[in-house]
């Protein structure tokens, strides 16, 4: 048997988390200040839709990841007092004005006929661009101080790609005619420009700069 | 997207046939028998009533389609009302509108909402496979739409008392009847997915008790309103006696678990009386309705 006074490192060796972060406390709080607003707004189309659209099981889909979406937002709510936020609602703000504007346009679909732009706009343009800015987060902030942060990315992305496959493989069984491609083409171009233009979920940087001078990418 | 959906164009596929209560009421293969003769003394939805199969499967489409309406009301509910705090829809919504109001809620009510809209889409899936094991299909029966309507609201907590308070609670009425039906009629797949659904809507029957009470702490007018609200759209579910604790009634009145929901006695013992007056009021009426049967059977006879 080991003896167990013998001294063992704190770090075993295969526990490779370093404490050098890209976030600091406000900048985190920031991030996920953005990332709960944009979560209660994909919920809120999400069930608003519920009543829109004919297609049963699309439906049923969009009310069970009405729920999903509101779970993001309730841990991100959670999480922003605990980087001292202790107003959450201070910071659940859109990045900027553009993401707003993109949320007005993903929005605009209401009538029965416009099943394929609703699915389009949330997983074609908004889910990806959550999985992006989660998974940038999660790979640039400290792995030990912000531990429970990505806790909780790992809960929510999980989520994301299991819905962002459920949304895709339901768009693709609506698209019956090159006229539904091209629908479907359009919408998520004219969506991803205001995407563009609002920067990703969090703003610019959202997942980061590739092209900034050095060895790893900066959020400017 | 609009802010408030109506009800007429609730988003259907073909196989849906939406009827007014009244027409649905009228179906001979839903609600009371209604042939003299064809009816014994109790009603209650049992496995030995000559018609039980039938009712039972009007009955679960019924679920089916109510499910579907209150997946789509807890879905309007997360979009229709804006979470408290949240500045920029404010603007949107002041813009839009043309007034300024302020018919925020508190954010935990539309995580709740939100939650009840992915339960709601679970107890579909159910009530559709449950359709199937018990022989029928989707359209073979009329939807009325009157459960979405309560759902209509434009106050938030009128909506939670019509719809959480009211309407779930009838469901609480239903579901245990029906597994009681499975239960008797040694269907354990039907007991089982009855149970499982109505230990959801214990909960969203609570939810709407619990938000009731805190929203209107300080302002009893508006609880007084809303608790009016569900009063009504209970009678309007209480149409033709369906559901009420006598025998007769197809649908009994599930005390202890509307008492888990958070109904005092004193409400559950108001839902009592109405509903026992509106059996009265149907029963009058049919018995009006035969005996001028009778009149005119006479007259053609004379």
């Amino acid at each position: 048997m080991a003896d167990p006074y013998q001294p063992r490192s704190p770090f075993a060796p295969w526990d490779r988390r370093e404490l050098p972060g890209m976030f600091d406390v406000e900048e985190s709080a920031r991030r996920i200040g953005n990332y709960k607003w944009a979560e209660i707004k994909l919920f809120e189309a999400l069930g608003g839709w519920v009543a829109t659209v004919p297609e049963l099981d699309v439906k049923m889909r969009l009310g069970t990841h009405c729920y999903k979406h509101a779970w993001h937002s309730e841990l991100w709510h959670k999480r922003l007092p605990e980087l001292r936020e202790m107003n959450p609602d201070r910071l659940t703000q859109p990045p900027n004005d553009a993401m707003v504007h993109f949320v007005e346009a993903l929005t605009e679909p209401e009538a029965a006929e416009q099943t394929i732009e609703k699915l389009v706009g949330v997983y074609r343009v908004f889910i990806p661009h959550f999985v992006a800015a989660y998974t940038f987060h999660k790979n640039n902030t400290s792995q030990i101080t912000d531990a429970p942060t990505i806790r909780s990315l790992h809960f929510v992305l999980q989520d994301e790609m299991d819905d962002w496959r459920d949304g895709e493989m339901l768009i693709q069984s609506l698209l019956r005619t090159p006229d539904d491609v091209a629908r479907a083409s359009a919408h998520q171009a004219r969506l991803e420009q205001m995407m563009l233009d609002a920067g990703g979920i969090a703003g610019p940087g959202s997942i980061g700069n590739p092209y900034a001078a050095g060895n790893g990418a900066t959020t400017h | 997207m609009r802010k408030f959906f109506p009800v007429e164009e609730l988003a259907r596929d073909e196989r849906f046939n939406q009827v007014t209560m009244k027409e649905r009421m009228a179906d001979p293969r839903s609600g009371l028998p209604s042939a003299p003769g064809e009816r014994s003394r109790s009603n209650r939805l049992v496995p030995s009533r000559p018609d039980a199969s039938q009712a039972a499967r009007a009955l679960m489409h019924g679920i089916f389609v109510g499910e579907i309406q209150a997946l789509e009301g807890a879905g309007r509910t997360c979009h229709d009302f804006r979470t408290a705090g949240d500045s920029a829809r404010r603007a949107q919504d002041d813009a839009h509108d043309g007034v300024d109001t302020d018919d925020a809620v508190p954010f935990a009510l539309k995580l709740d909402m939100a939650r009840q809209a992915w339960d709601e889409a679970r107890h579909v899936e159910i009530s559709v496979k449950l359709s199937d094991w018990m022989g029928s299909e989707i359209g073979e029966f009329a939807e009325n739409t009157v459960l979405f309507q309560a759902a209509c609201s434009t106050d938030p907590i009128l909506r939670l008392a019509g719809v959480n308070r009211a309407l779930e609670g009838l469901a609480i009425d239903v579901f245990t009847t029906m597994k009681e039906f499975g239960d008797l009629a040694g269907d354990p797949f039907l007991e089982f997915c009855e149970d499982w659904m109505l230990a959801d809507e214990v909960t969203h029957v609570k939810m709407g008790s619990d938000w009731l009470r805190r929203v209107t702490e300080h302002d009893p007018e508006r609880r007084k309103k809303a608790l009016e609200f569900q009063g009504v759209v209970d009678k309007l579910f209480s149409y033709g006696g369906t559901r009420s604790d006598s025998q007769e009634s197809p649908i009994g009145l599930a005390r202890r678990f509307r008492e888990l929901a958070g109904f005092s006695d004193h409400e559950v013992e108001e839902i009592a009386e109405v509903s026992l007056a509106a059996l009265e009021e149907r029963k009058a009426a049919v018995a009006a309705m035969q005996s001028a049967a009778r009149d005119v059977e006479q007259l053609a006879g004379g």
